[in-house]
């Protein structure tokens, strides 16, 4: 390891160090009487885990979470390039998926239930409505903002559309649409858990509304950190693959 | 002069001043606010309490109602200070949080249905081995279905959650679900809707609180007479109700409330509280000790109170109760 790493691998500990610790304080204060202290949603985290129920609801969650993120993929990658190659496809799309981005979707995710009822149709698409947006916005621009001096170049060497497209702009625009899909991975997330929080409580949103409903604060705690926590490793590991695959200059 | 002016400007604004704060004083000595938190938006079944609310706001008790999203939001209001009183039914919380919080008042016991799809099913024993769906895990909805189940010698392939009656109503009409059960409204709604497509199973009397009233033990000991007002009206409403429940029909005409209710949910209103009073769901004397004995041995079948061999008095403060039943009469 060279100082560099141990000096930063130091201040990351130091800075879980200090959150911890003001966790721990405001759980023993108390904050409130149902805040419970860091130690707490540790060991209740531990027999979550320890009695299979912590596994039983992540099997559940990230079932809809897998399907979603991956028809996302492919339809916000795919919406994404389409828009940013064809003019008339941006003119007819690009207004929906900004309006799609700045819509409040807790409001609308329940609406949903209206249309596909309650079961995992509706929480893939609460996951869909939320990370395709994201994904075709990022393709979308990782397209537009190919440099204009490497097409000129494509064209200077009578490079055809077609390999404009495949050996210029696609490999250009592959950081951002990997920006767009790191970020739809944590809508994702997002998405899953409100929908099974609003639409039926299954997985690690059962886990959540049962332990409140029967007070266990700290397992529901520890239920919500767990799912913050791998909410937070999945995007900073794509994030950690994303430096190695790309240089900065076309990450955007 | 210029001087003088200014003093005396001075010593008027601190005059009105003075007088401003002791006619506040005096405004606040003789109403007193009773924050109380609903876990619900406020509906046709919270008539009875905007009623007695306003009957205790003309002796000066001041009932501040707050709709919150969820019952555990209106409990946390409660046990976090920014509620006085709560309704609902929390045993979990109560027995697990520091803060002593009791019930004081039962304001209606459970009343719920369970209905069939016809085709499939006709008695209990058709339901063994067969989904099931309910409120939510350890719900009271889960308890009387399990309670029921023991009864009746059979068990259910597997149970799921769907939370709210009506979205178990619609489920039911369209035929995702066969089997749940439901609140009165939602049970009439389909009946109403299909009548020849679904059955309702025989239920015993449910006795365990529906809507109770809780606060910490801090201000009911603090708001003795505010919290007698509350009660000795809501006692006074209910048995007006029982008597006749067309009187909720009555007041909630002559006193303006709810007024902005479609004319749907207004045909509702005197249907729902007849067929509750029929069911003896609204207790003349606010439960008490009943109360307390009934609800700890349903809510530790459902999961919420943990451990054996609880007591009452872990859960119910009946000194208020008994102190309005004196003045109204038992």
């Amino acid at each position: 390891m060279t100082g560099g790493t141990a000096r930063r691998a130091l201040w990351v500990g130091a800075s879980f160090v200090l959150v911890f610790g003001i966790w721990e304080w405001a759980g023993r204060w108390p904050i409130s009487p149902a805040f419970p202290s860091f130690s707490q949603t540790v060991l209740a985290l531990g027999r979550m885990a320890a009695d299979g129920s912590l596994a039983r609801a992540y099997a559940s969650t990230l079932q809809p979470l897998l399907i979603g993120v991956a028809i996302s993929a492919a339809v916000g990658v795919g919406a994404g390039v389409a828009m940013g190659l064809s003019r008339s496809i941006e003119w007819l799309t690009l207004p929906l998926f900004v309006i799609a981005q700045a819509a409040p979707m807790a409001a609308i995710i329940p609406l949903i239930t209206y249309m596909y009822g309650i079961g995992l149709t509706a929480k893939v698409l609460a996951v869909t409505i939320l990370a395709i947006p994201v994904i075709a916005m990022n393709s979308y621009k990782g397209i537009r903002n190919t440099s204009p001096s490497l097409l000129e170049m494509c064209r200077a060497f009578l490079g055809t559309r077609r390999q404009a497209v495949w050996k210029v702009v696609l490999p250009y625009a592959a950081g951002l649409i990997f920006v767009g899909l790191r970020l739809g991975v944590a809508m994702g997330f997002i998405g899953v858990v409100i929908a099974e929080l609003l639409i039926t409580p299954t997985g690690i949103g059962d886990l959540i509304t049962y332990h409140s409903s029967v007070a266990d604060y700290p397992e529901m705690f520890a239920a919500i950190a767990s799912i913050v926590a791998l909410g937070a490793l999945a995007v900073h590991g794509l994030q950690r693959l994303e430096q190695r695959l790309f240089p900065p200059e076309i990450r955007g | 002069m210029r001087v003088q002016g200014r003093r005396l400007s001075i010593t008027v604004i601190a005059l009105v001043g003075v007088l401003g704060i002791l006619a506040g004083s005096a405004w606040s000595q003789s109403t007193t606010k009773i924050r109380y938190a609903l876990g619900d938006v406020v509906g046709i079944d919270d008539l009875p309490l905007l009623i007695a609310a306003d009957r205790a706001k003309a002796r000066g008790v001041e009932v501040e109602i707050t709709a919150f999203k969820s019952e555990e939001i209106a409990t946390q209001a409660v046990i976090n200070g920014q509620a006085d009183v709560g309704q609902g039914t929390p045993y979990a919380a109560i027995q697990k949080v520091s803060v002593p919080i009791r019930f004081f008042y039962q304001l209606s016991t459970l009343q719920f249905f369970p209905v069939v799809a016809k085709e499939q099913y006709k008695t209990w024993k058709d339901l063994d081995g067969q989904d099931l769906a309910v409120h939510a895990r350890g719900s009271g909805t889960e308890a009387i279905m399990v309670l029921a189940a023991k009864q009746h010698g059979i068990k259910y392939k597997s149970i799921s959650y769907v939370p709210g009656s009506q979205v178990r109503a619609l489920a039911l009409l369209k035929g995702t679900i066969k089997a749940t059960i439901l609140d009165a409204p939602n049970k009439s709604f389909v009946m109403k809707e299909a009548p020849d497509k679904f059955v309702i199973l025989p239920l015993g009397e449910l006795k365990a609180s529906d809507e109770a009233l809780f606060a910490s033990t801090a201000f009911l000991e603090k708001n003795q007479a505010a919290v007698s007002v509350l009660l000795e009206e809501l006692l006074k409403v209910t048995r007006a109700m029982n008597a006749n429940p067309s009187f909720v029909v009555d007041e909630r005409k002559r006193l303006g409330l709810l007024k902005d209710l479609p004319e749907k949910m207004e045909a509702e209103v005197l249907p729902y509280y007849q067929e509750g009073v029929q069911g003896g769901i609204f207790p003349a004397d606010g439960g008490a000790a009943r109360a307390a004995a009934n609800d700890i041995e349903f809510f530790t079948l459902a999961g919420q109170i943990k451990g054996e061999g609880a007591k009452a008095e872990d859960f119910w403060n009946v000194a208020p109760l008994k102190a309005a039943l004196t003045r109204v009469g038992s």
